[in-house]
C-alpha cells in the first residue's frame, strides 16, 4: 500500500549540505555528509550542541530542503517524494512540540487525522499508545499538566501512531530526570525489537553507548567516526588498567606492570598501564604481581570511552559527557 | 544619578520610548481627521478638529511616559536590578524621585513633539505663550499622577500583570472624560461620569490655549480645576507608590 | 512491516485532506475558547468605544454630512464595532501560529503527510469562527439599546458572514507574520499597524465628513468601503452593492494574504 518494501537500508545519505546565510555569513552546518542505517538498527547519532545533528534530521524528516546533496529515508527521496517519506516516518522533535492547550487525547487523534488513518481504527489506536506510554490516567487532562517525562512519553505515542518503519528521536532525553531517561531508553529498545528502525540523536554519551547499535559522531558539519561503539572505543586503544600498592612496592610493581603494555599517567600513588591484551588480559597481570609477592590495595580496568573517541577524533570533549546520575542508577 | 539612569534606559532602548512617543502623535492626528467634522456642531469652541484633539494626546503622552517608567520598574524587578538598587544605601524617597524627573523629561519631549507635529497638522493656539504654558503644566502634572500610579502598581503586582492593569485603569479615566467631545455635547451616562471625573478638569487645564473663550481661554476658572486634581492625584499615587516601595521590603 | 493503519494515499488524498483540514480547524477553535483572557478584551472594548462614542458623538447625528438620515449613533456605530473587535480578534491566530512555531508543533504538523494548505486554513478557521461569533456578540449586544438591522435577517447573516472572512482575510496576514518571524511579539507588534489602517478609513466617522488629505486616505483604504457596506447593511437594508462590499471586499483581502501566507510557509521550508 503507502510503503513499499524498501530497497536497501531505511536511511541512505550521500554527500548531503546545508547551507545557512550567504556571502561572508556562509555558514555550513552539515558540510558533506554521508552515511547508511540499515534496517532494525538503532542508530546514535551524537555531537555537541550545534554540531549539526538537527539540521540533518531536518532535512531527514522533510522538514528542511538539502543545499545539494541526496538522501533516501524508508526508499523515498528526501526532497522529491516528500510526502511519501512522511507517511513512513514518525518523529519525535526537541522540546516535545506539543500543544500545551490540547488533552493526551485530543492531540494523539488530529495525529491520527493527520496521517490518514480511518475514523474506525482512530480511537482504539489512541488509547493503545496512550497505554503503552503509560498515560491512561491523565489522557484527558491537557498537556499544560503534565510533566516534562509525560510530554516526552505523550511525544513518543503521536511519532508511533502510523506504525513508522522508521522513527527519528531528536534528543529524546535532553532535560529529563534519570528515572524518566531509563523509562524512555526502555520504551526505544522495545519499540526496535518490534522491528522499528531508530535513528537517535543525542547529546549524551552514555546514551549513544546504551542505546545505539552503531553510532556516527558529528562535529562542525562532519562525521568525523561511524561505527559500532565497541570497536570504535577499541580502536582508540587499550583499556586502561590502575593499581594501587604500598609506596614500597611501587618500583617492582611498575617492573611487572610494564611487561603487558606501555605505562600510562595517572594520580600519584596509583600506576596504569594500557593493558593490550584487553580486559582477558587482567588475571595474567594479578598472577604477575602475585608471584612478585606485591600487596594488590586496589585494582581496576577502565575501558575507552565515546568521549575518548570522541577526543581523539576531534581534538576536544564533548561537553555535557561528565556522568551523570543514570550511571549510578544503572 | 538615578535619573540619568532613567534616561539613559531612554537612550540605549528606543523601542521601549517609541510608543510612547508615536503613540500621542498617532492619536492627534487620527482623531482629528476621522472626527474632522465634529466641529461643525453649533457652539463647538474652535474650528480646528486639531485643536480639540492636542490636548488629549498632551494629556496621554504625559500619563504614558509615566507609566513608561512602571514598565520599567517592572523588569527592574523581574531581572533583580532593583534588588540590587534597594541594598545601596540611597534614600527610598531617591528611588521614587529618580524615575519622575526622568518622566517629566521624556514628558517635555513627548509634548513638544506633540506640539511639532500638531502644528503641521494645523493646530494654532489662541492664547500665546501663557497657552502652551498650561498644555505643558497639565502634561507634567500627569505624568507625575501616572508615575506614581505605575510605580505603586509596579511594586505590589510585581510582573507584566500590573503593566496590564495600569494601562487599562489609566486608559478608563482617560476616555471617560471630555476627551473625545466637549461637555456640552454629551449625553447619557457619559456626562455624568465625565462630570466628576478629575481628568475633564485636568483636559481643561491643556485646552485653555488651544480654544477660544469662554471655554478656552487662560484664565483661573479653567486653571484651578486642574491644578487641584493634579495636586490631590499626584499625592495620593506618589504616597501609593512609597508605600509599595516599602511592601518590597517586607 | 506494519502499514495496516494506513490508508491507501491515491484515491483517499482529497477525503483525507478534508478531514485533516476539518482536524486542525477543530483545534483552532477549541483552543480560542480555551484561551478566555485572550479573547475578553476582544469583545468588550470595541462595546466600549461604541459607548463612549454614541455619548460624546450622539449629537452630530443630523448636523454632520453622512450622519444626516442617521437615527442614533450607537446604529452607525455596529459597523465599525464588528470591524474592530474582529481586527482585534484577527492577533489571536496569527499568535498562536507563532507560538506553534516556537514550540516545535509546527513543525509536528509539517512532517506529516498533510497538505500545507489545509494547515494554514486550518489555523486561520478558529479565527473565521470567532469572528463570526463576534458579530453575533455584537448585533445581540446592542440590541436592547435599540440597534435594529434594516436589512433584516439576511443582513445578519451576510454581516456574521463578513466577520468570518475579515477574520480570515486579516489573520492571513497575521499568519504571514508569523510564519515570516516565528514570534509571538513580532505578530502582536503589528497589530497596531491593522489598527492605524482601521482609523484611516471612514470606519468610525463618515467619508462625507471629512477633508484634505486624511478623505483621500480613506478614499484609497479598503477598509472605508467594507464598512460602509455593513453600515448601509444596518442602516438602509439589503443592496446589492453592500453585500458585495461586506463579503468581497474581505475575500479579496483574504486572497493576496493567503497567498502571501503560502510563500512565506515555502519560504520557511526552504530557507529555514
Amino acid at each position: 500500500m503507502t510503503q513499499p518494501p524498501i530497497q536497501g537500508a531505511p536511511i541512505v545519505v550521500h554527500s548531503l549540505v546545508r547551507h545557512f546565510g550567504s556571502g561572508d555569513n556562509l555558514v555550513a552546518a552539515v558540510d558533506g555528509v554521508d552515511l547508511v542505517v540499515e534496517q532494525g538498527e538503532i542508530f546514535g547519532f551524537l555531537g555537541p550542541n550545534g554540531a549539526g545533528k538537527s539540521t540533518i534530521v531536518r532535512m531527514l524528516t522533510t522538514l528542511l530542503k538539502p543545499t545539494t546533496g541526496h538522501a533516501l529515508v524508508a526508499g523515498y527521496d528526501i526532497v522529491k517524494q516528500a510526502d511519501l517519506v512522511r507517511r513512513s516516518i514518525g518523529v519525535a522533535l526537541q522540546d516535545s512540540a506539543i500543544d500545551p492547550l490540547m488533552t493526551g487525547t485530543e492531540l494523539l487523534e488530529l495525529q491520527a487525522v493527520l496521517y490518514g488513518i480511518p475514523r474506525a481504527k482512530m480511537h482504539a489506536r489512541a488509547s493503545t499508545l496512550l497505554e503503552r506510554v503509560g498515560l491512561t490516567a491523565a489522557a484527558n487532562r491537557r498537556v499544560i499538566t503534565y510533566s516534562g517525562g509525560m510530554r516526552r512519553r505523550l511525544d513518543l505515542a503521536l511519532s508511533l501512531i502510523h506504525e513508522p518503519t522508521v522513527l527519528f528521536l531528536d534528543e529524546p532525553t535532553t532535560g529529563l530526570d534519570p528515572m524518566s531517561r531509563l523509562a524512555l531508553w526502555e520504551e526505544v529498545r522495545r519499540l526496535n525489537r518490534e522491528g522499528t528502525t531508530v535513528f537517535l540523536t543525542t547529546q549524551y554519551l552514555e546514551e549513544a553507548d546504551q542505546l545505539a547499535d552503531r553510532v556516527a559522531i558529528i562535529d562542525h558539519g562532519r562525521i568525523v567516526r561511524q561505527g559500532v561503539p565497541k570497536e570504535l572505543k577499541a580502536k582508540v586503544g587499550a583499556p586502561t588498567l590502575v593499581i594501587n600498592v604500598s609506596a614500597p612496592q611501587q618500583d617492582l610493581a611498575k617492573s611487572v606492570l610494564a611487561r603487558f603494555g606501555e605505562m600510562r599517567p595517572t594520580d600519584e600513588g596509583s600506576l596504569a598501564v594500557g593493558l593490550i591484551a584487553g580486559a582477558t588480559g587482567v588475571a595474567e597481570v594479578v598472577r604477575a604481581l602475585d608471584e612478585a609477592q606485591i600487596d594488590l590495595h586496589h585494582l581496576e580496568l577502565n575501558e575507552p570511552s565515546l568521549d575518548d573517541v570522541f577526543a581523539e577524533a576531534t581534538g576536544h570533549r564533548l561537553e555535557g559527557a561528565t556522568p551523570t546520575a543514570e550511571q549510578t542508577v544503572k | 544619578m538615578l535619573t540619568l539612569r532613567a534616561m539613559r534606559g531612554l537612550q540605549r532602548v528606543p523601542a521601549t520610548f517609541l510608543p510612547t512617543l508615536a503613540m500621542p502623535i498617532f492619536q492627534a492626528v487620527a482623531f482629528a481627521g476621522t472626527y474632522f467634522a465634529i466641529t461643525k456642531i453649533p457652539n463647538f469652541p474652535t474650528d480646528r478638529s486639531i485643536n480639540w484633539f492636542i490636548s488629549l494626546s498632551g494629556c496621554m503622552g504625559g500619563a504614558f511616559s509615566g507609566l513608561g517608567l512602571g514598565f520599567a520598574a517592572i523588569r527592574d524587578i523581574e531581572n533583580g536590578f532593583m534588588d540590587r538598587l534597594r541594598m545601596a544605601p540611597t534614600p527610598r524617597a531617591a528611588l521614587l524621585l529618580g524615575p519622575l524627573l526622568s518622566a517629566l523629561a521624556r514628558t517635555f519631549i513627548v509634548l513638544s513633539t506633540v506640539l511639532v507635529v500638531g502644528y503641521f497638522f494645523g493646530a494654532r493656539p489662541t492664547q500665546g505663550l501663557a497657552g502652551i504654558a498650561m498644555f505643558y503644566l497639565a502634561g507634567f502634572g500627569l505624568a507625575i499622577v501616572a508615575t506614581g500610579w505605575g510605580l505603586g502598581i509596579a511594586y505590589r503586582f510585581r510582573d507584566m500583570r500590573g503593566a496590564a492593569l495600569m494601562q487599562l485603569t489609566l486608559f478608563l479615566v482617560m476616555f471617560t472624560s471630555s476627551a473625545q467631545a466637549p461637555m456640552s455635547m454629551m449625553q447619557g451616562w457619559l456626562l455624568q461620569v465625565a462630570r466628576v471625573n478629575p481628568m475633564t478638569n485636568i483636559l481643561r487645564l491643556s485646552r485653555q490655549g488651544f480654544l477660544n473663550p469662554p471655554v478656552g481661554g487662560v484664565s483661573w476658572e479653567n486653571t484651578w480645576g486642574g491644578l487641584l486634581a493634579i495636586a490631590v492625584l499626584g499625592s495620593l499615587t506618589i504616597c501609593f507608590a512609597y508605600r509599595g516601595l516599602r511592601k518590597l521590603e517586607r | 512491516m506494519t502499514t495496516s493503519v494506513l490508508s491507501a494515499p491515491q484515491q483517499h488524498k482529497t477525503r483525507d485532506g478534508l478531514r485533516q483540514t476539518y482536524a486542525l480547524s477543530k483545534r483552532s477553535t477549541l483552543e480560542i475558547f480555551r484561551q478566555p483572557a485572550l479573547i475578553a478584551p476582544s469583545l468588550i472594548f470595541p462595546l466600549f468605544f461604541a459607548a463612549l462614542g454614541a455619548s460624546s458623538f450622539g449629537r452630530t447625528v443630523g448636523k454632520v454630512d453622512g450622519l444626516k438620515d442617521v437615527s442614533s449613533f450607537l446604529e452607525f456605530s455596529l459597523a465599525s464595532t464588528i470591524a474592530q473587535g474582529v481586527l482585534f480578534g484577527s492577533t489571536t491566530g496569527g499568535t498562536a501560529l507563532a507560538t506553534d512555531i516556537q514550540n516545535g508543533f509546527m513543525d509536528r504538523l509539517l512532517a506529516s503527510p498533510s497538505t500545507r494548505v489545509g494547515i494554514l486554513i486550518g489555523r486561520l478557521a478558529g479565527g473565521s469562527v470567532f469572528g463570526a461569533l463576534q458579530s453575533i456578540f455584537f448585533i445581540i449586544a446592542l440590541y436592547p439599546f435599540g440597534v435594529r438591522i434594516q436589512g433584516g435577517i439576511i443582513a445578519v447573516l451576510i454581516m456574521v458572514l463578513s466577520g468570518a472572512l475579515i477574520a480570515m482575510s486579516l489573520g492571513g496576514f497575521m499568519t504571514a507574520m508569523a510564519l515570516k518571524t516565528g514570534s509571538p511579539e513580532a505578530v502582536q507588534g503589528a497589530f497596531p499597524l491593522i489598527f492605524i489602517s482601521l482609523f484611516f478609513s471612514s470606519a468610525f466617522f463618515p467619508r462625507e465628513s471629512m477633508s484634505g488629505a486624511y478623505k483621500t486616505i480613506a478614499d484609497y483604504n479598503p477598509l472605508s468601503y467594507l464598512v460602509e457596506g455593513l453600515r448601509v447593511l444596518t442602516l438602509q437594508g439589503l443592496t446589492t452593492q453592500s453585500m458585495a462590499q461586506a463579503l468581497l471586499i474581505p475575500v479579496a483581502i483574504g486572497v493576496g494574504s493567503f497567498a502571501l501566507s503560502l510563500r512565506q510557509l515555502s519560504n520557511r521550508l526552504a530557507q529555514l
